[in-house]
C-alpha cells in the first residue's frame, strides 16, 4: 500500500472540494472500518456511530494528512479506538468480559486482520483497473466451484479453449498492478 | 501466489466488501457534507482527560487546541463550562451531526455554559472577531 498513488490523487481532489473522490474512498475503505467493527463484536446502530464518528474525523483530517499511505493505518486504529471505547462504556453499565482485550495494547490478531484487509484492498484495486472482458471471466470464475466453462463460453462469447489463457493472461496483469505488487510482495507464503 | 490462489483471494477481497451494510457507506458519503473549509480546526490536546474511566459526577475536563486560542471545557452532569483563552467576546454553537443545538455567548473573560449535555457525537464552532474555529468531533 505504501506508494498507491490512486489514494494520493484520491485525498487531494476530495481536499480541493472532489465529492466523487471522497465517495471513492469511502468505498474502497467501508470494507476495513467494517470488518474492525465486526472484530470487536460491534454491529447494527453501533457499528453506524462509530463509522460516522471515523468518517468525520477522517473529512476533517483530509487537509492535514501528510501521507495518504499511511491512510488504512490511521483508520484502523480510529475505529478500533472507538469500538474499544463504546465496549467500555458498556462495561460500566454491565458486566462485559475482557475477551476482545479491551485492556491490552497489543493485539497480534488485529495486526493480521488490518493486513488481511490492506492485501484485500488492494486486490479491490487492481480487480477494478482490469478490462472489462477479464472483470466479466473472473466474477464468474469466483464461484465456487467455479461455472463450467462451456456456460462462461456462452456468457461471454469466449471459445471454451481460449478462456484458460485469457484466465491466465487476466491474473498475470491483476498481479502486476504496482498496488497489489506491494502487498503481495510484502508477505509471500 | 499462483492463479487458484489469486483468484481465492481475490474473491475473498470481494465477498468481503459486499458484506458491508449499505448505511456504513452512504454515512461516509454524507459526512463529506461536513466538511469546514472556512474554519480553523481545534484538536483535543492528548492531555484532556476524555474516555477516562470517571465516576458519574466526576468533573472531567477537555481542551482544544487551535493556533492562537484554546477552548478548555469542563463537562459536568448537566452542562459544559468552558473558556476561551486568552479572553475573546463571541459566540459558541455546540453542534451534533443533525446541525446546531445549542448555542451561547461568550463573555468578556472568555466564559460560556452550552447546555443541555450532547449525547452522542459533537463538535463546538466559534466565532469570536475575525476567528472561526471549530473543535475536532468528540463523544463524552
Amino acid at each position: 500500500m505504501r506508494d498507491d498513488p490512486t489514494v494520493v490523487g484520491l485525498v487531494e481532489l476530495a481536499r480541493h472540494g472532489d465529492a466523487q473522490a471522497w465517495d471513492d474512498l469511502v468505498a474502497r475503505y467501508a470494507p476495513l472500518v467494517w470488518a474492525i467493527c465486526r472484530r470487536y463484536g460491534v454491529g447494527g446502530a453501533d457499528a453506524e456511530d462509530v463509522a460516522a464518528c471515523v468518517w468525520l474525523r477522517l473529512v476533517e483530517r483530509l487537509d492535514t494528512i501528510r501521507e495518504p499511505a499511511a491512510l488504512p493505518g490511521w483508520l484502523a486504529t480510529t475505529v478500533r479506538r472507538e469500538c474499544l471505547a463504546l465496549l467500555r462504556s458498556r462495561r460500566r453499565q454491565v458486566l462485559v468480559g475482557d475477551e476482545f482485550g479491551l485492556d491490552t495494547v497489543d493485539d497480534p490478531a488485529f495486526e493480521d486482520l488490518l493486513l488481511t484487509q490492506e492485501r484485500h484492498i488492494a486486490l479491490r484495486a487492481a480487480f477494478d483497473n482490469l478490462p472489462e472482458h477479464c472483470r466479466r471471466l473472473l466474477t464468474l470464475l469466483f464461484d465456487d466451484p467455479p461455472a463450467p466453462y462451456a456456460e462462461i463460453s456462452s456468457s461471454t462469447g469466449t471459445p471454451v479453449g481460449a478462456i484458460g489463457p485469457t484466465r491466465r493472461r487476466c491474473l498475470d496483469k491483476l498481479r502486476s498492478d504496482p498496488a497489489l505488487a506491494a502487498v503481495a510482495g510484502a508477505e509471500q507464503p | 501466489m499462483n492463479d487458484d490462489e489469486i483468484l481465492a483471494a481475490l474473491a475473498a477481497a470481494r465477498h468481503s466488501a459486499s458484506d458491508v451494510p449499505e448505511r456504513i457507506r452512504e454515512i461516509g458519503r454524507s459526512a463529506f457534507a461536513w466538511r469546514t473549509v472556512d474554519a480553523e480546526l481545534a484538536a483535543l490536546t492528548p492531555d484532556s482527560a476524555v474516555g477516562a474511566r470517571a465516576e458519574p459526577a466526576a468533573v472531567r475536563a477537555l481542551t482544544f487546541a487551535a493556533r492562537d486560542l484554546t477552548i478548555e471545557v469542563e463537562v459536568t452532569d448537566d452542562a459544559l463550562h468552558g473558556q476561551v483563552v486568552p479572553p475573546r467576546r463571541g459566540e459558541i454553537e455546540l453542534r451534533d451531526r443533525s446541525g446546531v443545538v445549542a448555542v451561547a455567548q461568550v463573555d468578556d473573560v472568555g466564559w460560556f455554559v452550552l447546555g443541555p449535555l450532547p449525547r452522542g457525537m459533537f463538535r463546538l464552532h466559534l466565532h469570536a472577531g475575525d476567528a472561526v474555529v471549530v473543535t475536532e468531533w468528540i463523544t463524552i
